[in-house]
Parts: structure tokens; C-alpha cells; sequence
């Protein structure tokens, strides 16, 4: 029975200083000044996503220093707290539980993928607080429920998009695809397909691959051995300049394209040549001439020392959305935030003007674009 | 006084403080058994907290995986890397029932058991030949295989989309609450507890724990090892997958990122620093790894530099482990074996006639 025994001290033990650390917490929670409006965000500070999170932490705070900077909203400055997945779903889902029970936090922005958003969405459903999310992009997430919104924008949209620009500027008939194996990954390859058939195209193979693989040559060799003209990748840009040198290197010249996710700059630095000529499309443009993109572009650099990304400026246009939807809701109540949140049109976001469906969904703009000797330009025709 | 001298005396004060702890333990049995009880019970209408309510559930779900991974790392010394495959397969086995066919999680929970306790005993017969490090290789590599099959069998797990809309256990009609699934967690936690201690003191963990300490000598007494891994890599799997089915039904949307290596490299770190082989040390590194984490997240992301600085502390000053019978951190010891073991390897009482005698020739 000793072992029992120990059991019962220790758990005695750790009961009291659990009361301890929950009465501190609970006290903390308290403190908050009336006259702040408090939001959160959930984001991946560590981990394999860390990049993305750690510019998601960048470009919510920003755009509260501009807000507070501009008489705050409602009249009240904002307040934020960040908390930290580490990209683990379950520790999204926690967070979601704690500033649910803080009853001075008024909405939630978060998580990064759709895997951490979706593991949360419970949560945020039964208590009732905004979940806006800047990219999670699963088909799932948003009709999930009422308070649940995406902004990047599902590839519903941007499929149809794709094989237009396939099929009507480019003039592809016959395309392979290669996606990389995750949710985001099957839906886009899956829309561009769906939509490139329906336009009379066809898609004469389908490969895929998994986050991590650094070798495409046996994949690539099995799609250069069909007859396509065209060649679709639903990548993100580091895997997407790795298959774009092995394409190369393989011998495979045929016209190439892929989703938006390949717009970065480090596409070029690490592709080099082998991504001369790669078509893609972009909402969010950082050469854009807008002064609004340039000042945020210039901000971030000066701030942080590193250039924005798409999935930066969408948690930027997260923010700013956000304290629009408060100042229209007249109120910090979070059912007066979401219902305000919904009725959002032609919202001016840097990554285009952004409108929800019923469903929760961000109707996107999407521009064409390129990359010609070495640069990413608007293609013109 | 030394700062040296000081961190010398640590070891020793915490010796100490375990012994008064143990005597205390002894005079008030009881009592306090049954304030753990009311503890339990008491619990959630004491802090209400919902997001509490949640630290302390997923809690109870560490505390099951630590308990259960100690049956094999800590009482039969097998190092297994694979525990959260288990965990997973668990999950994924009450969530395709209960989304696919419509099954009560009554009806799943035990189930899920069954299941991963089935491939806990499919991968020990395949593996457990092997020693040490080639036995972590292996089921380090069945957590990935498990992992690339969760994503790539999309026709049957929905692949990378994970699966939504897990529905909320029912008891007896009403859903369940937050305070359910706490009491509900606790319960199965305590079952856990309590059938692994049973097992410990029963025949077959005397033979576990002879298999650890002496694989040779326990094969010559006529323990079957072979046999005796299995079930207890059986055993711990069946928990592993009551766990996975709790947390598919609880957190309601499962996807392959729940189920990674580093989710055993956790378990294992709970196990270790609460201390190998010891069924209150699993509970502790449960109970302790959960709350840090937790408690720390106003620091954010230096949150698990001291994560890591407490584990090194613990590897340094207490390398058994906070409660620890022997750690995987420690040394072995040859001098001090644990008494079923001593009773086993006895010296025959008739001289040994095999073996060479000194002097004569």
C-alpha cells in the first residue's frame, strides 16, 4: 500500500498548489484596466511554424500601436495578449479555453493552421467568441460555425482562378498536378482540377508529396513521362524552388504554375533561374505602388528588420478588421462584435478587399503574376 | 555556506523530506485516500473556471498515457518511443466509430482499448525481440508509419483534413458537461492507477520487474520474458488507446498533428522526471509537465527554455527522478537489487559444482 500512500501526499500536495496558482491567475485576470478593449491572440511563437507565428505577433502589434496611435477604438486603447501553441492543436484548444473565461477579452485572432484552428472551434462555438482566423483555409473551417471566419480566402476561389489563367491566358489543355499531402494541399490541387476539367481542360496526372521530402526527382519523372503541356504545383515556396531546379534539372521544360503561396521572395533567392517564367497569382503584392502597402511594407522592414509576407499582411488586415468590426458594433459585447464581423463588405484590407459569405468565408481579389528574369512582376498578357 | 556545498546538500534534503512524507503517508492512510477522493469530487464546484477545469482534464489524460508507458519503461525496462501511436490509433478508432458508424462512445471507450491493445500486441510480437536502443529504433519508426498511414489512407481517416464533429458523449440522455468529462477523465485515471498498482504487486509484475532487473536470471526461474513483454506492452497500449478515445470525444476534432513523435517524447519526459518505475512518479511527472507549461505562459516563447532548464535541474540533482525507484538518468546500480530479485538470484545452499573453485584443481 506504500505506493498509494506516496500517491495520496503528492496529489494532496500538487491540489494545493494548484489552488495556489489558480487563485494568483484568477487575481491577474482581474487587474485589467476598464477602460482597455483586450484581445487575443493565439499563434504558433514556437515550433516548426514559428516564422509564421512570430510575424503574425509582429503584425497584430503594429496594427494596435497605429490604431492606439489614432484615438484607439470606440475611444478606448487596445490591449493584447498573446498566447502560444507551439503548433499543437490541443494547446490551441486551451487557449481558446482561457480567453474564453476572461471576461475582459472581447475576440480572438488565430490560429495559423487549420488543424490548430479546428481543434479550438468548439471551444469558441459553445462559449461565443470570435475565432478570426488570418489563414486557415480547410473547407471545414469557417462553415464550421457562426463565430468562426477566415480571411485568407478558401481555394474554392482561387482554383477557378488558376485554371481560368491556365486554360484561357496561357492556353494549357492537358496539366499534371503535384500537391503536397496535407489538407491545404488536396484542396487546392482538388479545386484547380474540378475547375480546369469544367473548362474543357484535362488533368492527365495527379502526384503528391509530404511536408518534408526534399527529393521530387521520382515524382517529377513520372509526370514528364505524360503527354501535359502544363504543370501545377500546390506547394509553398521553399518546396515549390526545390521542384522547380529539380524540373530543370530533369529536362522537363513545360510551362509552370501554382497557388499563391508561392509568392515570396525567397521563391527567387532559392530557385534562381529554374523559376524564370513561373506563374502564380498574389492578393496581397508587396512592390504594389499603394502607399497603404508601401507604408506597411516600410514600417515592417523598419520595425523588424525582415520583409512582409502574404501571411503577414493578412494577420495586419486581421486586426485592422477586427477594430473596424468593434467600432461598427458600437460595443465591446462579443455577439454585437461577430454579427457586426459578418455583415463586413468591400472591407479595404491590404490583401485586397475582403467580404464574407454566410458561411464565414473572405470572398478574395486575386492579381496575376509572374516571375521574369529574376523579379515578380504583375503579368500584363 | 558553499553554493557548491549547498547544491550538494539538495539530494539529501529532498531524501529527507520524501521519508517524513513516507512516515506521514503511513500513520494517515485513510484520511487521506479520502481527501483525495473529495479532492476529485470537489474539484470543479470549488474552481469553476472553465479553462481550469480543461488544464486539469487533459491532465487526467497524461496521467493515464504516463501511467500506462510506465508498465513498460519503468517496471519491465523497456524503452518504447512509440506510446503516442497508440494514443492515436486509440483516438482515431472512437472517432471513426461514433462519426461513421454512429456508435455510442460507451460502446467506443472500451473499443478504442481493445483496438490499440490489439496493435500493441501485433508490434510486440514483432519487436520485442530486440534489445534497448534497437527496440526504441523500431517503435520510434511505428509512430511515423502510424502517422504517414493517418495521412495517406484518405478514404478511411480523411487524411490531413482530420476528423470534425466528434459528437459529445451522452450519460444516460443529458451531454456531457465540462464537469462531466473532468469526473469522467478522473474516474479513469483512478481505475488506471489502481490497476497498475495491482498488476505491480501482483505475480506478473514481479516477474516484469525481474525481467528488468535481470532478463538472464528471470529467464532460468522459468519466467517466460518473451511472453511477459508482450502483455505488458499489451497492457499499456490498452490504456494508451482508453486515453486517445477520451480525448478524440473531449478536444472533438482529431488530426494526425495530435499524434506526433514528440507527443511520446512528452509521456516519456513525464515518466522520467517523475520517476521510472514508480507508480506515484508517473502521476507527478503527469501532473508536474502539464502545470508548467501552463503556469509559465505568460513568458511565451521562453516558456519552454525553462521547461528545459527544471528537467535539466531534475536530471542533475535527482537523477532517479522526483520519486523515483531507478531512472532511466541514473547509473545502474549492481549493489542494491530490489528484494524479489535477491530472492531469486539467491545463492544455492548446494556449493556450485559447475564452476571452477579457487585453490583447487
Amino acid at each position: 500500500m506504500k505506493g498509494i500512500m506516496r500517491f495520496s501526499v503528492l496529489a494532496v500536495l500538487t491540489a494545493v498548489l494548484v489552488l495556489a496558482g489558480c487563485g494568483g491567475g484568477s487575481q491577474q485576470a482581474t487587474t485589467g484596466e476598464p477602460e482597455t478593449i483586450h484581445i487575443a491572440l493565439t499563434a504558433p511563437i514556437t515550433g516548426d511554424w514559428s516564422e509564421y507565428g512570430v510575424n503574425f505577433r509582429r503584425s497584430v502589434e503594429m496594427g494596435i500601436d497605429y490604431l492606439n496611435a489614432n484615438g484607439g477604438v470606440l475611444g478606448r486603447q487596445l490591449r493584447l495578449s498573446v498566447g502560444d501553441t507551439g503548433g499543437s492543436p490541443q494547446e490551441a484548444a486551451t487557449l481558446a479555453q482561457r480567453w474564453t473565461s476572461d471576461p475582459t477579452i472581447v475576440a480572438q485572432i488565430g490560429s495559423f493552421s487549420s488543424s490548430e484552428a479546428m481543434a479550438a472551434q468548439p471551444i469558441f462555438d459553445s462559449e461565443g467568441m470570435v475565432q478570426l482566423s488570418p489563414t486557415a483555409s480547410h473547407t471545414g473551417f469557417a462553415p464550421g460555425s457562426e463565430w468562426s471566419f477566415g480571411i485568407v480566402g478558401t481555394q474554392a476561389a482561387e482554383g477557378p482562378f488558376m485554371a481560368n489563367f491556365a486554360y484561357n491566358d496561357l492556353g494549357l489543355r492537358r496539366i499534371a498536378v503535384l500537391h503536397l499531402n496535407n489538407d491545404w494541399g488536396i484542396d487546392t490541387a482538388r479545386h484547380f482540377s474540378d475547375a480546369f476539367t469544367r473548362l474543357g481542360g484535362e488533368i492527365v496526372r495527379t502526384e503528391f508529396y509530404f511536408d518534408g521530402e526534399r527529393d521530387f526527382t521520382a515524382v517529377l519523372t513520372r509526370l514528364a513521362a505524360t503527354n501535359a503541356d502544363g504543370f501545377f504545383m500546390a506547394s509553398f515556396f521553399n518546396d515549390g524552388a526545390a521542384i522547380a531546379r529539380q524540373k530543370e534539372r530533369i529536362g522537363w521544360d513545360v510551362a509552370f504554375l501554382g497557388p499563391s503561396s508561392l509568392y515570396s521572395p525567397q521563391l527567387i533567392e532559392l530557385g534562381g533561374t529554374a523559376v524564370d517564367g513561373l506563374k502564380t497569382n498574389v492578393s496581397f503584392f508587396g512592390d504594389d505602388p499603394d502607399p497603404r502597402i508601401q507604408a506597411y511594407v516600410s514600417e515592417f522592414q523598419q520595425r523588424f528588420n525582415a520583409r512582409p509576407n502574404f501571411h503577414a499582411a493578412l494577420a495586419y488586415d486581421a486586426i485592422i478588421l477586427l477594430a473596424d468590426a468593434i467600432e461598427r458594433a458600437g460595443s465591446t459585447d462579443r455577439q454585437a462584435i461577430r454579427d457586426a464581423l459578418a455583415q463586413t463588405r468591400d472591407f479595404p484590407g491590404l490583401t485586397g478587399s475582403i467580404t464574407f459569405t454566410p458561411a464565414g468565408d473572405a470572398v478574395k481579389e486575386y492579381r496575376r503574376l509572374w516571375v521574369n528574369s529574376g523579379r515578380f512582376e504583375i503579368w500584363e498578357g | 555556506m558553499e553554493l557548491k556545498q549547498m547544491l550538494r546538500r539538495i539530494p539529501t534534503l529532498l531524501g529527507s523530506a520524501r521519508a517524513t512524507m513516507a512516515a506521514f503517508s503511513v500513520r494517515y492512510r485513510m484520511p487521506l485516500v479520502l481527501l483525495l477522493l473529495v479532492g476529485i469530487v470537489a474539484f470543479p464546484h470549488v474552481i469553476t473556471g472553465p479553462y481550469y477545469i480543461r488544464v486539469a482534464t487533459i491532465m487526467g489524460i497524461y496521467v493515464i498515457l504516463a501511467s500506462s508507458l510506465n508498465i513498460i519503461i519503468g517496471f519491465t525496462g523497456l524503452f518504447s518511443l512509440g506510446h503516442a501511436a497508440f494514443y492515436g490509433i486509440g483516438a482515431y478508432t472512437s472517432a471513426l466509430l461514433a462519426t461513421q458508424a454512429g456508435v455510442s462512445f460507451w460502446i467506443a471507450l472500451p473499443a478504442a482499448g481493445l483496438v490499440a491493445a490489439a496493435f500493441g500486441a501485433l508490434i510486440g510480437v514483432a519487436t520485442l525481440r530486440l534489445r534497448a536502443v534497437f527496440l526504441a529504433f523500431t517503435t520510434l519508426g511505428f509512430g511515423e508509419i502510424t502517422r504517414i498511414v493517418i495521412l495517406n489512407w484518405r478514404s478511411f481517416t480523411r487524411g490531413p483534413l482530420g476528423i470534425a464533429g466528434i459528437p459529445v458523449p451522452r450519460f444516460f440522455g443529458t451531454p456531457f458537461t465540462r464537469v462531466s468529462y473532468w469526473y469522467l477523465v478522473a474516474g479513469l485515471a483512478v481505475i488506471t492507477v489502481l490497476a497498475v498498482y495491482r498488476v505491480y504487486h501482483s505475480r506478473i509484475g514481479r516477474a516484469l520487474v525481474a525481467i528488468r532487473e535481470d532478463e538472464l536470471a528471470a529467464r532460468s526461474m522459468g519466467i517466460h520474458v518473451f511472453g511477459y513483454k508482450v502483455l505488458a506492452f499489451t497492457m499499456a497500449c490498452f490504456f494508451a488507446g482508453i486515453a486517445g478515445s477520451f480525448f478524440a470525444h473531449f478536444q472533438r476534432f482529431i488530426s494526425a498533428d495530435s499524434f506526433l513523435n514528440t507527443e511520446s517524447f512528452t509521456i516519456i519526459t513525464m515518466v522520467a522526471l517523475g520517476g521510472t518505475g514508480s507508480i506515484v512518479g508517473a502521476v507527478v511527472g503527469a501532473v508536474i509537465l502539464t502545470l508548467l507549461p501552463e503556469m509559465f505562459r505568460f513568458l511565451v516563447e521562453f516558456r519552454m527554455v525553462l521547461y528545459g532548464l527544471i528537467l535539466i535541474m531534475v536530471i542533475v540533482l535527482k537523477p532517479g527522478g522526483i520519486v523515483g525507484v531507478k531512472g532511466v538518468f541514473e547509473k545502474p546500480k549492481s549493489r542494491r537489487k530490489p528484494w524479489i530479485v535477491e530472492k531469486l538470484t539467491r545463492k544455492p545452499t548446494i556449493p556450485d559444482t559447475t564452476q571452477p573453485q579457487g585453490g583447487t584443481l
